[in-house]
């Protein structure tokens, strides 16, 4: 009865997702699908809803409204079988503090019928000089990274990572982003919680924008951003103002803004394609007989996807 | 399940906190109640003034060294003043001083006391005015009308640190119990590591099961540890075999469930600690585990009576000093068995592995 039907290739399917605290909603109808292999984000400020949908998933929370479909099992109706076939890292949890990393790997694993090799498992992180080592010992990089492996022990079909790189410094995040790969390298399928733009950027085949217990947006990270209809940044630094209402006419271009900065006057806009926009400004500041002192062309990143969908700062 | 027992086991005796209530905590009581055991001083030192070279001086001292409990010291010649400032310095408990008298008239003995304790003083009185008399009579040869055989029957009184071995047992389990299990869970739960083994397939029963169990078994390690102790102490607990460690450890039940629920009802660690140590602090002193629950007040004997801590101690006393059989202690085990069930039932309701 509780086997859902799921299309070929899809692994998670969420249907309405609601989950209410009191007079709080947490989640306001959250709806996707992850396939097999990928590594699918979910990104959004804090307290936008992330922890509560992953576990919801994981079966650790019930949804007050809505069905979510794992491997083919409806999570609320066969948790223990769910269970058994995803690996979970939470958010805000730790392990035994009287056990040692190895012994902790044991424990897990005998919760398991199927279980991956304490040591091999240590040494997919790095972690293999520790396993006689207790948690309170190791480093924040560390304790992640052996979060992560903790999650493994049961050679899990889909892992929830949640917000795995939250206070980690670049070299440990980047990391820890090498070993998500090799998981799914390895055959999982990863959904992770991140209010790291770059992260979802560089690691997500798919990112759910979560916003305020919503998903505003969902698609791969290029398609978000092309997506924008303004998928360039241009910033442009003269020697005298240009006139607002004049860069505000160029077609295609949007968001001008224009400020005095130390060296010059800076003009920052976005637009749909560069060629054009910097074609007439070009005109422009020839017209206007200032001299152009610098003139950048960046791509857009997920931060404009963000302001544009939600219509509101980043503020994660 | 079994790797989860040995884990369980492992985190428990890795634990420094709860292996100071399970040990240290109890053998620092059995340590000083063995210090300042009000059974140790039982003899009476006596101060004996006497020129033992007299036929009455020799027949005295032999008569007195014959008592048991008197620890006799002889200083020929010392002036009755001196031998009060030997009192004085409570070098000696009592002094008796023989002096003789002039041709034909009887030696006078003067014996003064000091203790303090007035059935000890009557004791020290009554067995010098005995030996006094004896010594009377074998100096003037007189027959002897009546002959006194005294023998013991055997029977021995309990001393107060053999009543205090089964009490301090009983309360070191009780803490570890209570206070480390509720300590522990309620660290499992802060720390996340309860929700993270229900993120697991780990059925709920399990995890309790183990742990209750690893407590269990370290408790049985405890008894065993403890007894020996206070055996080697002088307290003869050992006497209670099996059934002692049965009944310990039936007991330990009951204050592991209600350290499950301590740590199910009250939030916060410090808070969890506060709130066993709550409970066990008074159990300890109304329940007998220092002096015996028939010396509290009448009126709050009813009460003291059903607490799970009194009746186990009363088990415990039966089977290691009166040599008791586990059958002599139903009504006891009746209602630790109450007991048990009770707050079984209370902890299942009230353990909650995350706040959903
Ligand atoms: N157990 C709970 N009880 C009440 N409110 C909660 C609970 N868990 C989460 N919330 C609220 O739900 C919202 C979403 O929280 P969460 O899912 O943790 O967000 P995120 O993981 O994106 O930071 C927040 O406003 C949070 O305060
Ligand atoms: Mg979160």
């Amino acid at each position: 009865m509780a086997a859902t039907t799921q299309a070929a290739g899809t692994v998670i399917t969420a249907r309405d997702l609601v989950k209410r605290y009191g007079d709080l909603t947490a989640l306001a109808g959250a709806s996707f699908e992850v396939a097999r292999g990928e590594i699918f984000g979910i990104l959004g400020p804090n307290g936008a809803g992330k922890t509560t949908l992953v576990e919801i998933l994981e079966g650790l929370t019930r949804p007050s409204a809505g069905t979510a479909t794992i491997l083919g099992l409806e999570v609320t109706e066969q948790p223990v079988e769910v269970k058994r076939r995803i690996g979970v890292q939470l958010q805000a949890s730790s392990y035994h503090q009287y056990l040692t990393l190895r012994e902790i790997l044991e424990l897990f694993g005998s919760f398991y019928p199927r279980r991956a090799d304490p040591l091999e498992l240590l040494r997919r992180v790095h972690l293999e000089d520790r396993a006689n080592a207790r948690m309170r010992t190791l480093s924040g990089g560390m304790r992640q990274r052996f979060s992560i492996v903790a999650a493994l022990v049961n050679e899990p079909e889909v892992v929830f990572f949640d917000e795995p790189t939250a206070g980690l410094d670049p070299d440990a995040r980047r990391d820890l982003w090498a070993i998500v790969r090799e998981v799914r390298a390895s055959g999982a399928t990863v959904v992770l919680t991140t209010h790291y733009m770059e992260e979802a950027e560089t690691l997500c085949d798919r990112v759910a924008f979560l916003h305020r217990g919503r998903i505003s947006a969902l698609d791969t990270p290029q398609g978000l951003i092309r997506g924008l209809n303004a998928a360039y940044r241009v910033t442009c630094t003269t020697s005298a103002p240009l006139e607002a209402a004049a860069v505000a006419a160029i077609p295609g271009a949007t968001r001008v803004v224009q400020e005095h900065a130390a060296d010059g006057y800076v003009l920052r806009l976005r637009a749909a394609a560069a060629p054009p926009v910097v074609a007439a400004l070009t005109a422009m500041v020839e017209r206007a007989g200032v001299t152009m002192l610098d003139l950048a062309v960046e791509p857009a990143t997920l931060e404009d996807v963000f302001i544009a969908v939600t219509g509101s700062e980043w503020d994660g | 399940m079994l790797t989860l027992l040995g884990a369980s086991v492992k985190m428990v005796a890795r634990d420094r906190q709860s292996i100071f209530w399970a040990l240290a905590f109890p053998m620092i009581f059995l340590g000083v109640f063995r210090l300042f055991s009000v059974d140790s001083a039982r003899t009476t030192a006596l101060l004996v003034v006497a020129d033992v070279r007299t036929e009455a001086g020799a027949t005295l001292l032999a008569a007195l060294q014959a008592v048991p409990f008197l620890d006799v010291e002889v200083r020929p010649g010392l002036s009755e003043d001196a031998a009060l400032a030997v009192l004085q310095e409570r070098k000696s408990d009592a002094a008796l001083v023989l002096t003789a008298g002039a041709a034909g008239a009887p030696a006078s003995a003067q014996l003064i006391t000091a203790v303090n304790d007035p059935v000890r003083n009557a004791i020290t009185v009554a067995a010098i005015t005995s030996v006094v008399d004896r010594a009377n009579l074998a100096l003037t040869r007189a027959p002897q009308a009546i002959e006194l055989h005294a023998r013991s029957a055997g029977v021995h009184r309990t001393t107060y640190f053999e009543f205090l071995g089964p009490g301090i047992i009983g309360m070191g389990l009780m803490n570890f119990a209570t206070i480390a299990l509720a300590g522990s869970l309620s660290r499992y739960r802060s720390e996340g590591v309860l929700r993270r083994i229900r993120a697991t397939p780990l059925a709920p029963w399990r995890f309790f099961t183990s742990v209750v169990g690893a407590h269990l078994l370290v408790a049985g390690v405890q008894v065993v540890v403890l007894a020996l102790v206070a055996e080697a102490l002088g307290a003869h607990v050992l006497r209670g075999g099996l059934p002692f460690l049965l009944v310990s450890l039936y007991g330990t039940l009951i204050f592991l469930n209600i350290g499950v629920i301590v740590a199910g009802k009250v939030q916060g660690r410090g808070a969890v600690e506060g709130a066993a140590n709550a409970i066990t602090l008074p159990m300890m002193f109304l329940s007998g585990s220092f002096f015996p629950t028939s010396s509290l007040p009448a009126a709050v004997r009813p009460i003291v009576e059903v607490l799970p801590l009194t009746q186990m101690l009363h088990a415990l006393r039966g089977l290691a000093l009166d040599g008791d059989s586990l059958l002599d202690h139903w009504p006891a085990l009746l209602i630790m068995t109450a007991w048990v069930v009770g707050t079984l039932l209370i902890a299942r309701v009230t353990f909650r592995f995350a706040d959903d």
